[in-house]
């Protein structure tokens, strides 16, 4: 075919047809994505749901299509909801998420205040700033993990004994895995914000100085008003990663001591590296992946009418 | 209400100098305009009057009082900005009573305030409505008021009419003297449009390459520019403005100009020119409603020979383009009688005409009055 329209100048068949209609074109340049997320989301997705109503687990030699045999109905559901490990997760994956966030809100609103002026090496301090953030968590959680240990330079600098330990004690655990997560994520909040914030327009800064606005009376009646939806996006986008924190609490801690700092993403990661209960782990992953979506749909829905 | 001192200011951005020792005495009460073309330096004297941009050199002070460690916060200046900088996340009335909130003043008072001040600005229908809603016109009068309600010192305007359709630009020009005289406040008045400076202000500051260029009253500065370029700077039509080189032959002082055209000068003006003997090439200045044709009115004025090249309609009137050889002169053409392509004798009256020295654009002969 591509020989004989080669020679002619009016090509016909079906891929000149193609290329003259435009809605055509997009369906084949649109299609390999498709299939790729068909296969990357949509399948997994179908396979978990299926997973999530068996019994099975990858120990018993069957394959995971023949899960039918050991069908459990909704009891993986049920169970779930029962769990005190799983309720004692999703706790402190909570607790990490209410004080780590707010934590590094208030911290980057106060970095992205200095940064608005203009002042001698500020670019430098900027990309500074901006490390941690660049940095893979693992590493982060390398990092801490370094710091934090009995004879470390925590303590060292301290002056705590070394066997003040942090990463092994029940509640100490928990505040270096938070002081890691707002070292790491502090800049991107800081990030978000100061784009936010220099998008209020000056002159109308000016303005209310001009009038005789205190600095603080025109950050709360005239900035933070101005950046509601960038404070919106960047409390949820923080707020849903930090949901997901996994690499910083299993490096440093490994969840423990004991469950000490297990969150959700590393409770799952042992149900499902440990102990194998594959059945499970696809139960509570629906239930969150459900939970998040609502929660995400009601704030989206309610940020697109705040805009009207 | 405050009167003004800037003393000896200079400002620089780098290499750049903005502002070259300026000297400038505002009264209190008064309404002063800096004016001149775009990039001349006058938005940054006013930005240093706020306090917005800090001195290189010199001093500014409110009734004798040096500013320079007083914050704009404190400063109490009612600053109207070109595009109004009005907050649009707020309503109408929060506009208003930003100034008074932030000065922790009851709210009784703010309320009458505000009210006061809407119904001054006509725009109390508009009250509870999001300031972001409002006309270019409202904001306008939403800016004003913002800034008249804290009772400010002095009140400075930057362009403020410059983005209003012709109209109301006209009612507002009318407004804001009435407004003046109500609060009568100090002003500084920003702009680059003659009419707005010479229809509103008390006073003038020309102001070129950062220089002032001269200070006065508008009728002085027409009647008596001080130089070349405020000469050339006000008037519309402009003032024409010959160049050329000053000779002496056979006692006759004339303007020789490139071309071949040349002014044979008498009177007042010869001996303005011949008042500084180092002078070798100078400028005639007269302006075009001074030009006339017909008969010699007094023996020193003038007499030049030119050819009717176009004719302009310009309201009632006509402008004619004379070309004396390459030289042009505008004139009105006030007897309408002109034809394209006339040879007509025309006169330039001596007492009327200025003199200038091109190389320093300087007013020869010491201004008249």
């Amino acid at each position: 075919m591509s020989d004989k329209s080669a020679n002619t100048p009016t090509k016909t068949g079906y891929w000149a047809k193609v290329a003259q209609d435009g809605n055509k074109m997009g369906f084949w340049f649109v299609l390999p994505t498709v299939l790729l997320l068909v296969f990357i989301v949509v399948f997994p997705l179908f396979m978990q749901l299926y997973l999530s109503v068996t019994w099975w687990t990858p120990l018993e030699g069957t394959p995971w299509y023949m899960a039918w045999e050991v069908f459990s109905w909704g009891e993986n559901y049920w169970y779930q909801l029962t769990d005190p490990r799983m309720w004692g997760a999703l706790w402190r994956t909570v607790l990490i998420m209410i004080i780590a966030v707010p934590a590094q809100f208030f911290l980057g609103m106060a970095l992205a205040y200095l940064f608005i002026e203009k002042f001698p090496g500020r670019k430098i301090f900027y990309s500074i700033m901006l490390t941690p953030m660049m940095i893979v968590p693992a590493v982060v959680g390398l990092m801490f993990y370094l710091l934090f240990q009995g004879t470390g330079p925590v303590n060292d600098h301290l002056g705590l004994p070394s066997n003040f330990s942090w990463l092994t004690d029940v509640n100490r655990a928990m505040i270096s895995v938070i002081i890691a997560d707002i070292w790491q994520w502090t800049p991107l909040m800081f990030l978000i914000l100061l784009a936010g914030m220099l998008g209020v327009p000056s002159d109308q800064l000016l303005a209310a100085r001009l009038l005789g606005g205190s600095n603080w009376q025109n950050f709360i009646k005239i900035i933070v008003p101005r950046m509601k939806t960038v404070i919106l996006i960047a409390l949820v986008l923080r707020a849903v990663e930090c949901f997901k924190i996994f690499d910083l609490v299993y490096i440093m801690t490994k969840g423990g001591p004991g469950v000490q700092t297990e969150t959700i993403s590393v409770f799952l990661y042992k149900l499902t590296f440990a102990e194998l209960e594959w059945a499970y782990v696809a139960a509570i992953g629906l239930t969150i992946l459900f939970v998040l979506s609502v929660i995400a749909a009601k704030g989206l829905s309610y940020m697109v009418k705040k805009d009207k | 209400m405050s009167s003004i001192q800037i003393r000896n200011v200079t400002k620089r951005f780098g290499d750049f100098t903005a502002v070259d020792n300026l000297t400038l005495d505002i009264e209190e009460g008064e309404f002063a305009a800096l004016l001149g073309p775009s990039g001349c330096g006058k938005t940054t004297t006013m930005n240093m009057i706020a306090g917005i941009e800090d001195l290189t050199k010199g001093s500014i002070l409110f009734d004798e009082q040096e500013l320079s460690g007083t914050r704009i916060q404190d400063r109490n200046i009612g600053f109207v900005f070109q595009n109004y900088a009005i907050f649009t996340h707020l309503s109408v009335y929060k506009n208003l009573s930003y100034g008074l909130e932030v000065k922790k003043v009851d709210k009784g008072e703010i309320e009458r305030r505000v009210k006061a001040m809407a119904d001054r600005m006509s725009i109390t229908h508009r009250l509870d409505q999001p300031a972001a809603s409002l006309s270019v016109n409202e904001m306008q009068k939403l800016a004003i008021g913002r800034s008249a309600i804290v009772e400010p010192r002095i009140f400075l305007l930057d362009e403020p009419l410059s983005n209003l359709d012709a109209g109301f630009r006209a009612y507002m020009r009318a407004e804001l003297k009435v407004l003046q005289h109500e609060f009568g406040q100090t002003m500084i008045y920003v702009t680059h449009d003659q009419i707005e400076a010479m229809s509103l202000a008390d006073k003038i500051a020309i102001i070129d390459q950062g220089k002032l260029m001269q200070y006065g009253t508008p009728l002085d500065i027409y009647n008596s520019p001080d130089n070349r370029f405020v000469a050339n700077f006000i008037g519309s039509p402009r003032m024409n403005l010959i160049d050329g080189e000053l000779r002496e032959e056979k006692d006759q002082l004339k303007l020789m100009v490139s071309g071949g055209a040349e002014i044979k000068l008498q009177g007042q003006v010869k001996s303005e020119f011949a008042s500084d003997g180092k002078v070798q090439s100078g400028s005639f200045g007269i302006r075009p409603q001074d030009i006339y044709f017909g008969d010699q009115r007094s023996d020193s004025d003038i007499k030049m020979h030119g050819t009717v090249e176009v004719l302009e309609r310009v309201g009632p009137k006509r402008l004619a383009y004379l070309h004396v050889l390459e030289t042009m002169f505008i004139a009105f053409d006030d007897q309408d009688r002109l034809k394209v392509g006339d040879k007509v004798p025309f006169y330039l009256p001596s007492e009327k005409s200025m003199a200038f020295d091109l190389a320093s654009g300087r007013r020869l002969g010491g201004v008249a009055k």
